[in-house]
Parts: structure tokens; sequence; C-alpha cells
């Protein structure tokens, strides 16, 4: 596959076309330096053969501390020398990406006020920035000269200055936050231009890469696709030895690197633009949800670009490339763009990692999940949902002899709502190949007559309705959105439809989205979705919703669901009034708390999952492993 | 007032205390990787300093499966003790003692940090962090228990001299004793005694592992402030329970539940002072045992008074000793004035803590920096004084005149009104926050203190500065409020003239509201913060109809960050103020404002009699730049810089002050 294939970039070569791009990990230190778990994350994707590791960004100036752990230049040789090192050992080629996230920054830890080139304020906090001085300018251009000094003195092979999203490099370029009227305001590309020649005069020989905001998606004043191509050639005529074209400003962040809601491969037209307008000898690499190895491999086969940025497939499995190469594209677990635990970009530093893959960004930490265990058991693991399927696999692949079974087809609650569907088809698809022995429509009687015969018994019995924290009246029934998502009970075909979501998380969410104009959203917050912050989402769902015609009833504690004649009557009374009103409706469901279904009667049973306390994907599949490895 | 109570010691337990202020148990978010830091140790003898009773520190977790936020310390790890004994080091200096608080937050966490199941009594998902916890098994509740032992071992070997047990608002043991949270049916569960049984399992293991050495104390919720939650009746039976076990010695109060009504548990200036002094009351008049009342207690004088009328033994005064670590000896010595008095404002300390930050104070810099300080101590006078010359009596002003006074240099104030403050004087100027003014207050006193000059009604340009010769020019101008570009020229369009800034109602520059005028007003919120709301609730107590529209997603959104949020919801919806969100006004022109509901991209119109704007001011750098560009030796600070908020423009005014 032309992906496996090696790509000259500059004066030197990556193993392969597929990119580990930047991002935000909270591994780093206190000190802003880098850390062994940075090495131990970044060598682990080298190993897997990722052609090009761009590290996470770095400030080059101490005028931007825009999270907490956030790398700060002058404090990265050593982390940098550390992963070029431990990458350079699989022959990737290891990047730094330098960056100065300007008025998208905070103040919070600098204590000190951001610099922008005007005074547009942050559009989420609403901080309102010190429009940069002469002397300003000067000494962000000088950081980004030094910045990409010390990363080639540190052994590194290049570096990558973020003009994409969180950047004063595209602040400066774009009419949405630069309003000057000095020559940094007449010619708005002229700051890049001056942190280019910077860069490509300090960098030497070594490679100079651009991320570039192709599309703010605002065409009233920003940059737009139909500009990129030309402020691209223009920016690579001084010397840049590759671009990644990426997309989003102030008012999208969420859209750089959105979750599943959007099409996967947006940025594919203004990607094969920019390689049309850009000369020869300068490598363009495609990114924005570009997580499936065939898309990928189409991109660079149809000329679309060189390479392609496949970072949070990299997240997913660590192994991407290594497994095309054997021939194995189609193990490759898939990202399924859920966002839930690889967005990090959160006041709590939460680490790095993968519904998928919860050892990602624990690499330092977690065990060898798939070393071959000492004694081969009779495993039973009852339950085929992410966490029964994943002990299932972990246990097979360390040599143990697995039955899994469930009542209903595999999958569990994942495979009906959520995003959690492809990855667990994978789970199954690995489960078969590795000989586990998938049994569905077993039922309990049938199951306990088989746990005799077994030496090891993992319980992943997952979850059951909740009970309901309001009055149901006689003859009024709640559904619980699981038995509609599974098929086994039915909404009517009309009427409106209360949807009770004190959760504010993606399913309640997801299922009056669906029902769109019939949908009533009974959310206790100020906002729908309100969990939904973590993963980017919490703004575009409620623009979806809204688009949608849904009725969000916000800050509304459920009281009753009544009988009123063929329909019902919700009584909700507002948190803060103390207020009570009705809605009517013709059906209510409930995406409520859920409870763990019941201990097995099995002595010493191994759990994991939502029988444990029902969560999410993540736990779950944690779960799973760490119960495969209990197997003694 | 003469002080008849609080200088006098009390005995609590093993543990002598030399007057009744206490520092009691609050985050900081100076732990690090699990361990306490310098930060702590600073921090606390800083307090012991001033003067402080007793000091009892955060909470030290128990058991590895809680870890609720990131930066909490893990008890349960014997790496602890050398961080423990530098902060008992530090604090025991000051002949103060200090109590190490212990606890597991049980279902009121979340699995983001320890990858672990949450532990709670029942599977009932907390309302804030909404994960649904494990219930306990009876191994798991032994485990519980020997936890506490661990880490109240570890306690005594770091030096503290007594313990207490966190059971009040953000805890296991408060998850079982409440039946909001405790839904099992063994021995753990239903009746009183049996949901405080953890409790009292707790209770005895620690008095077990500590014997009489140190002292120990329970925390109890006074009132949870939660539907089916316990109230003061059920505390009161805990607290006889407690004292009954004959293991404890103190018992320290608490309202409402960090994760449900924790804004009634660090209330802002909103709520009255002294509010949770029934539930010590209440306490104390059933236990023989000393207890502590909490609750916005400001002033020493208000301290005094609590422990005259009866209601409690010991006062905890904790953002009062954030504001001023030197509050106890200043009232001792009889110079109340002096102290930096708290607002309430919770910008910056329980601000901080929900965004993972370390805890500081709006008016004092040095708070959560006093490792810092003790290098560059600030009594170092410099040895060439200056003259130096401040711009603007605003906050930032006026700290950078305390800081350069301070390092010995002759400072003067140049404000052009006749009184000082800024912008904080009108922020202070509306319903329930004229505590915010106290700011101001403070600072002026402090620059009394420091023979700091300030020349009212003068108004600083280039000229004036030639005239004057100082060595250093401080400008901090401020910021002027700015009109939209969305709003048409008023010399155009009479209907613009009246779109007029907060500060114009503040200020009484626009005549609006007043009884029966019926005046229908929309205020446009482009902050989020005070500015719109309080505005929004002075019209509406005038008579006026208010609407306030924001492009955000929710009215006043940082209001949650200072927990003012539900207050300002409840006083809204009585007061019948509107709040429509997603709105980005697009033009006024000819008495109509446009509004564009940017999810659908619809647009909207209101005709209202008048639009009131909260949006970010115009900074005011003219004399800035006019200086520099003489080659005048000038800094600027403050909203001249970039419009912020009051602890920027303190942060930038110590900065620029202490540097000189």
């Amino acid at each position: 596959m032309r992906l496996a294939e090696s790509l000259p970039i500059g004066a030197r070569t990556a193993p392969s076309r597929v990119m580990f791009g930047p991002h935000v990990t909270n591994l780093g230190d206190d000190d802003r330096s880098f850390t062994d778990r940075h090495v131990a994350y970044y060598e682990r994707r080298a190993r897997g053969g990722a052609g090009i590791i761009v590290t996470e960004g770095a400030g080059v100036h101490a005028s931007d501390w825009p999270y907490e752990r956030a790398p700060l230049a002058e404090r990265c040789a050593e982390g940098w020398h550390n992963i070029a090192t431990a990458c350079h050992a699989h022959g990737a080629l290891v990047i730094a990406s330098l960056d100065h996230a300007g008025g998208q920054g905070s103040s919070a830890y600098s204590q000190s006020p951001l610099w922008a080139p005007s005074r547009v304020p942050e559009v989420n906090t609403r901080e309102v920035p010190k429009w940069m001085e002469d002397a300003d300018i000067a000494a962000v251009i000088d950081g980004f000269g030094r910045a990409a000094r010390l990363a080639v003195e540190s052994g590194l092979d290049g570096v990558e200055i973020n003009a994409g999203q969180h950047s004063l490099v595209r602040q400066f370029m774009s009419g949405l936050t630069n309003h000057r009227g000095d020559r940094w305001g007449a010619d708005r590309l002229e700051f890049a231009r001056a942190v280019i020649r910077a860069v490509r005069d300090a960098a030497g020989s070594a490679i100079v890469g651009l991320r570039l905001s192709c599309d703010e998606l605002a065409p009233w004043a920003g940059i737009t696709p139909e500009m990129a191509p030309g402020i691209a050639a223009d920016m690579c005529s001084l010397g840049v030895d590759y671009v990644v074209v990426v997309r989003g400003a102030i008012f999208s962040a969420e859209k750089t690197r959105p979750d599943f809601h959007e099409p996967t491969g947006f940025n594919i037209d203004v990607c094969r633009a920019v390689r049309a307008a850009v000369g020869a000898s300068t490598a363009v690499f495609l990114q924005g949800s570009v997580v499936d190895v065939g898309q990928a491999e189409w991109a660079v086969e149809d000329g679309v670009c060189d390479g392609v940025e496949m970072t949070r497939a990299q997240i997913a499995d660590a192994e991407l490339i290594a497994k095309v190469r054997r021939g194995d594209a189609d193990r490759v677990r898939p990202c399924i763009r859920c966002n839930q635990t690889c967005q990090v970009r959160d006041a709590r530093n939460p680490i790095v990692s993968c519904v998928g893959d919860p050892s990602s960004g624990h690499e330092t930490r977690d065990p060898r999940w798939e070393a071959p265990a000492p004694t081969s058991r009779r495993v039973l693991v009852v339950g085929a949902g992410p966490a029964g399927l994943e002990a299932s696999r972990v246990a097979a692949a360390r040599g143990h002899d697995v039955t899994v079974v469930d009542t209903d087809s595999p999958g569990g609650l994942a495979s009906v709502a959520g995003p959690g569907g492809p990855l667990v088809d994978w789970l199954v698809r690995e489960c078969e190949a590795l000989g586990v022995s998938i049994r569905a429509g077993v039922e309990p009687d049938e199951w306990s007559r088989l746990a005799p015969s077994h030496d090891v018994v993992i319980q992943a019995t997952g979850s059951r309705r909740g009970i309901a924290d309001y009055t149901i009246g006689d003859g009024a029934i709640v559904y619980d959105v699981a038995d509609i998502r599974r098929g086994r009970v039915a909404l009517p075909d009309s009427g409106d439809v209360a949807v009770l979501d004190p959760i504010g998380g993606p399913i309640g969410v997801a299922f009056a989205e669906e029902l769109g104009a019939r949908a009533v959203l009974v959310t206790p917050d100020n906002i729908a979705g309100n969990e939904l912050s973590r993963t980017g989402d919490l703004a575009p769902a409620n623009v979806r919703l809204a688009q949608k015609g849904v009725h969000i009833e916000r800050r509304s504690v459920v009281r009753a669901v009544e009988k009123n004649g063929d329909g019902l009557i919700v009584r909700l009374q507002d948190r803060f009034s103390g207020e009570v009103r009705t809605i009517t409706v013709s059906a209510v469901v409930d995406a409520g708390f859920r409870l763990p279904t019941e201990p097995l009667p099995v002595d010493r049973a191994l759990s994991a999952g939502d029988c444990v306390a029902p969560r999410t994907l993540y736990e779950a599949v944690l779960e799973g492993r760490r119960a495969a490895v209990k197997i003694s | 007032m003469a002080y008849k109570y609080l200088w006098t010691p009390l005995q609590l337990g093993p543990v002598a205390t030399r007057n009744r202020i206490v520092f009691s148990a609050h985050l900081t978010n100076f732990a690090r990787e699990g361990l306490p830091t310098e930060q702590h140790a600073a921090y606390y003898a800083a307090r012991a300093a001033g003067g402080a009773g007793l000091i009892i520190t955060e909470e030290h977790s128990t058991h590895p499966t809680d870890w609720p936020y990131e930066k909490l310390i893990h008890g349960f790890h014997r790496d602890v003790i050398p961080g423990y004994k530098r902060i008992t080091d530090a604090v025991h200096r000051h002949r103060v003692p200090i109590f190490a608080q212990i606890n597991h937050n049980g279902g009121q966490a979340s699995s983001m940090f320890s990858r672990l199941p949450v532990w709670a009594p029942s599977p009932v998902a907390d309302p804030l962090f909404r994960e649904v916890p494990k219930a306990v098994t009876h191994a798991e509740i032994d485990e519980i228990v020997a936890g506490y032992a661990t880490v109240a071992e570890h306690c005594a070997e770091g030096g503290f001299d007594g313990i207490e047990l966190q059971c009040s608002h953000s805890s296991i043991v408060r998850g079982f004793l409440s039946p909001a949270t405790n839904k099992r049916t063994d021995e753990y569960g239903g009746s009183l005694a049996n949901r405080a049984r953890l409790l009292l399992e707790i209770v005895a293991a620690v008095r077990g592992v500590i014997g009489n050495r140190l002292a120990l104390g329970v925390r109890l919720c006074g009132d949870e402030l939660i539907e089916n939650g316990s109230t003061i009746e059920e505390a009161v039976e805990v607290s006889r329970l407690v004292e009954a076990s004959g293991h404890v010695d103190y018992i320290n109060t608490s309202i409402g539940v960090a994760t449900a009504s924790l804004f009634m548990i660090e209330a802002s200036m909103h709520i009255p002072p002294g509010y949770a002094l029934f539930i010590p009351s209440a306490i104390r008049k059933a236990v023989d045992l000393p207890v502590v009342g909490v609750g916005r207690f400001k002033d020493p004088l208000q301290a005094e008074r609590a422990l005259a009328e009866g209601h409690c033994d010991l006062v905890g005064v904790v953002r009062g000793q954030i504001a001023d670590p030197d509050f106890a000896a200043k009232a001792r010595a009889g110079a109340t004035d002096e102290i930096r008095l708290c607002l309430s404002c919770n910008q910056e300390c329980v601000g901080r803590m929900g965004l993972n930050r370390w805890l500081g104070c709006i008016e004092n810099p040095r708070t959560g920096r006093e490792h810092e300080w003790a290098v560059t101590d600030h009594v170092a006078l410099t040895a060439k004084p200056k003259d130096v010359m401040v711009v603007g009596a605003g906050p930032a002003g006026l700290q950078a005149a305390i800081a350069a006074a301070r390092r010995g240099h002759r400072v003067t104030v140049y404000e052009k009104e006749n009184v000082a403050g800024g912008q904080v004087r009108w922020a202070a100027s509306v319903p329930n926050r004229a505590e915010f003014g106290d700011m101001i207050r403070n600072q002026l006193n402090e620059c009394r203190r420091l023979g700091v000059a300030i020349e009212f009604g003068t108004g600083v340009w280039p000229g004036l500065v030639e005239e004057k010769r100082p060595d250093h020019v401080i400008v901090a101008t401020g910021a002027e409020p700015q009109r939209p570009w969305w709003v048409s020229d008023p010399d155009a369009d009479e209907s613009a003239r009246r779109v007029v800034d907060v500060r114009a109602i503040l200020d009484g520059s626009a005549p609006l509201g007043g009884p029966q005028s019926g005046d229908s007003v929309v205020v446009v919120d482009e902050i989020g913060f005070h500015h719109a709301t309080s505005v929004a609730e002075l019209l509406a107590d005038r008579g006026c109809a208010v609407e306030i529209a924001t492009p955000g997603m929710v009215v006043g959104q940082d209001l949650g960050i200072t927990l003012d949020m539900e207050n300002w919801w409840i006083r809204a919806s009585a007061k019948g103020i509107v709040q429509s969100t997603d709105l980005v006004p697009m033009g006024f022109a000819n008495g109509e404002l446009t509004l564009l509901h940017h999810p659908t991209g619809a647009n909207q119109t209101r005709r209202p009699d008048w639009v009131v704007l909260a949006v970010p001011p115009s900074p005011v750098e003219w004399l800035y730049n006019d200086l520099k560009s003489l080659g005048v030796s000038v800094e600027r600070v403050g909203d001249c810089v970039a419009p912020r908020r009051a602890h920027a423009a303190v942060v930038d005014g110590e900065r620029a002050g202490s540097s000189i």
C-alpha cells in the first residue's frame, strides 16, 4: 500500500506516509517539560510504523501558557532528545510542533494578559487580549527561531509551525482576528512570513513544516478554501518542506478534530487544491477525521495529498501501519471518533487515552495485557458486550480457551446506543480470529450449567434499567431507552415524546435528535447534553437540536408521569423557581442512570464493566482487560 | 467592643488552642502527584504566623478509589510523610497546632483519575460527577475503615496534632449517613444507627491507632439542602452518637453537599454572614463536646458575637484568612481596620478549585504564593527610593502604589475622579454586591499605612509628567465603554441614544426605570459575569421589564464558577427577568434591535425602550502611548493593557510596583 511507502520530506525520508500529529496529552510535567510518559507514548506509535511523529505543541515564548501542562520550548531540550532517540530506533521522523496560542490561550496559568494581533475576545472564555506592541511581535518571532534551533540541536528532524487551530500565526493571517492598522495588518501574511523566515534560518537543513488552517469556517472575514491555496503557495515559497491542511478558527474550535457527527475526510477538497498550488518539493498532508486506512490510501493514490495525518486512528491502534504492512489492515482497531478520552484540552488535565485502547497514554503504567499466561484455563465469559468481548479477546490472546455467551446477539448496549458499534464489531471479529467461541441466545439456565465445566467465570452482564425517582401513575408507561434501541418496544407513530435525560449524555441527546420536532428533551441543566463538553460536542449538539426543532425543557426535575386519555402528562418542576408545569406527550422515554445487573450465583467470579457499575465504553474495555489478566 | 471569648484558650482532647479562630479545612490544589508540597507548608505557616488558633489542612484521601480531582493528597501512600513533616514543622514553629483532615469522597467522584470504579453505599449517581458508583461490599467497607486508620497513622507519624474526619459535604461517610444516597438494606442502611455504623467504625479504628496522643474531630453536615437529604435533627442525633463513642474530642460543622449545594457551603456575598450558625447552635445544645461554627465569618467582632451568644466554641474563618493571613494577629492587636477583609467574591479561591488551579485571592496576590515570597521577602527595602507616579486609583493603580511604597519608593497616585475605585465602585453599587467595594477600602487603608499620597480630581497628561518629573510612571487608566459596531450612530439615529452601557445605569446618567415607568429593557451580555445580571436586577427592582440576551449558551456563564449561578436563577425567576440565549446582536437602528439566533440562522427583533450593553470596554491607552513615545520610564497595568477582571488588575499592579 502507498501509505506504507516511504516519503521524502526536505532532506530526510519518512518511513511511511502516516503522520501522528501534534495534540494535547496532559502527559507533561508541572515545569512544562516532556516526561517519560510522553516518550513511551510516542515510541509506541513509532514502533507501530508511524512515519512522522509531531510532538505536542511547545510554546515558543513565556507569554503563551494555554493549558497547565502545555510544554514550553525552552524547557523541552531533554524531552525532545529522549523522544527522538526512542522513535529514531524505529525509523520514524520526529518533528516538534511550535506553538503560540495567542488570544486563544489562557491567562490562568501565566497570570499575564493574553497576546493577540487585535483585541478580539476569546470566544469561550470571553477574555480580551492585549494587542501586541512591536516589541511583543519581535519577541515572538525571535521565540520561534530560538525554539526551532533548540529542537534541531536536541536531535529532532525538524519543526512544524502551528498556523492551524489555537495559533497566533493564524490569528495574524485572518481578518477575523487581525484588525491592525500597521504593517502587520496591511499585509496579514507578513507575520507568518517573518516566523517562517526565522524558523527556516534557525532550522538549517532540518525539516520545516506548516500546519495551516485552510478554512476558518467564517467566510465573512476568515480564511476561505478559495484563499487557502494562494496562502499556502506564498508560505511554501519561503522554504516550507511540508504543509498539513487543517480547518477551524476561533468560532469553530471543535471543528478541527470533531467527533463522529462530522463526515470523515472533510478537508479532502481543499487539500487537493493546496496540493495543486504548492511546488512538488513541498509534501502535503491531509488532516481531518481520516481514521480509515482505506480512505487514507485512496487519498494518497488519488493525488489529494502525499501523506495523511491519522492521529486518533493511531491513538486507537498504535500498530496501524505495522498491521497494514503485514496485510492485516482489516484488523486495525477502529477509531470511532467519539473523542471521549482523547480530547483532553480540559482544565482537569485528564490523560490522553482511548475507549478502545485504554492503555494509550498509560504506556508506562499498564501491564502488557497480551503476554502469554503461564497456564491455559477454560474461561466462561457471561455477557458479550464490550467488557465481555474485550475480556474474551485478551484472555484468548493470552492462551486461554474462551467461551463467551450472551442471551442476545453480541455487542451489548454499545451495539445499539452511542458510537461504539464499529468497535464492538471489531471485538467480535478479533475474538473469532483468536478462536473464542461466541454463543448468542444462551439463556441463564443454560450458561449456569456451563459454569462448572470452566476454571474461571467472568461476569460481564451489563446494566439494567434504573429506578425512577419520579412517580409513575396508574396505567402510565415509561419506556427504557435501551429497550427502544434494542427494538423490544416501539414508540407510537405520532405525538410528542418526552426524553428524560438527567445525565446530559450522548444517548439521550442522540435519541432526541433522531426524533426531531417530536422530541421534548427534559434536562435538569441550563444546557442540553451537559456531559458532552468533554468530547467537544456540547455546542454542536445544541445547534443540531435547535435545527431539528427539538423542544428543550431546561432546569427541570421530573416529578410524575401520569396517564391522560390516550397520552401522558409529565409533571416538571423548575429547579430554581419551584414552578410546576406539565407537558402533554404521547410517550415518555427514560434515558437516565442505569443499575448494575445482579451478581451471578458463582463463587469468585471476576467481573467487568456495567455489571460492576454502569459507566462507559472506556471502563468496560479497561475492566475487561483487567479481568482477563486476573485469570490464574 | 471588647473581646471576652475570642482570645481565650480551649482544650480539644490533648491539644490546647490559644484562641478560638480556626483555619478550617479547604481545598487548595497545591498537591503535586498526590503529595503535599512546599506550597502547602508556606501557606499554612503564614496563617499560623498570623495568629490562627488552630489549622486544619485540606483533605487527605484514604483509599486509591478516591480521586475526584487531580491535585488531591493521597494520604494512603507512605510517601506523603516527608511532606507532612514539612507542613507540621513549619506550623509548629509558630506554636500553633495543626490537624489533618482525612476523607474518602465516596460517590462524589469520578473514575477519570483513578481508573477504578467509584465506591459508595448504593449505586446512586452523584449530581455533579454523574457516574454510577459501585455499591461497596462488606469486604470493601472493611477496606475503607482500614484506609482511614492507615492514613491516621501516616498523619501521626508526620507530626499532626490531631485528625479530623470529614463526614460532612463530600464524603463516603456522609453518603452512608444520608437517606438520599444510602439505599442499602443490610446493617449499614435503614435506621440512623445503621447509617451511622460506618462513621462509628471509622472513629473507633482511628482512635485505635492514634491513641490519646492526638485529638480526633468529626465534621458533620447540619443540613444537606437536597431532596430527601439529612437535616439538622439527624445531625444532632449523629452528634450524640459521636459523643457517646467516647473517642471524639470535638465536632466541626458544615452545611450542604459539595456536589449538589456547594453554593451554600462556600456562600458568596449574596448570602448573609453567619447563615449556617443554626447548625453548631443546635448541636452544642445536645452535646458537651466543643463545636466549631462556620459560614462566612468575615470579621473578628462577628466571630466574638457568635461565641458570646453561645452558638459555638470555635469559629472557622477560612476566606477571611485566605485574604489576610494576619487576620487574628491584627484583630488581637486592636487593628481591626487594618484587616484585609474578604469580599466573599469567590473569584480566585473557591472559583479556582473547580478549574483545577491553585488557590489564590482576588485582592491578595501573595495568597498561594507564600513559598515564593518567603525568598524575596517584601520587607526588603530598595536602596534607591524613586519618585513614582501612578495614574489612576482603581485596583491596578492602587496595588501598584502599595507594592512600590512597600519597597520604599515615594508614591503619588493621581486620580481624575474625586473618589478611588474605578469600575469596582460601580460593580459594588448594585444590590447585594456592596462587599465587592471592600477591595478598595482595603487598598486605601494599606496606602494610608504606607504613606502613599493620592491626588484626587487630578487628571494626568504628558505636561504634568514633565512638570512633576517622576522617576517612573505607572499608567492605570482603565477602560472606557465602547459602542459596538452594530449600534447605529446616535447623531444620525436618535433612537440609538437609548442604547447605553451598564456604567450609564450605575452612574445614573441614563434616566431609566423608576416607579411606574414601565420601561422595557434588553440587556446584551457579551461578558458573561456580574455586569449584565446585576444591572438587570437593579432595573427589574426599579420596575423595568428586563430581558437579557446573550450569544452564549447561558446568561452569566461565569457565575457558576463563583457559585452565584443558583441564587441568580432564583432571584431572576422571582423578578421576572427573561433570559434569552444563543442570540448574536446584529444591529440596532430606528429603535429596533436585531438578534441572530445563531444555531438556526433565524433573526429575531425587539423594540425595547432601552438597550443596555454589557460588552468589553476599550482600554484607555493614549497616555501610556504618549509617554512611551516621549521616552518616559513608563509601564501600564490593569484594564488599560487589556480589559480583564479585578484580580488581573491587582496582579499587574503588584508586579509593576514591586519590580521598579
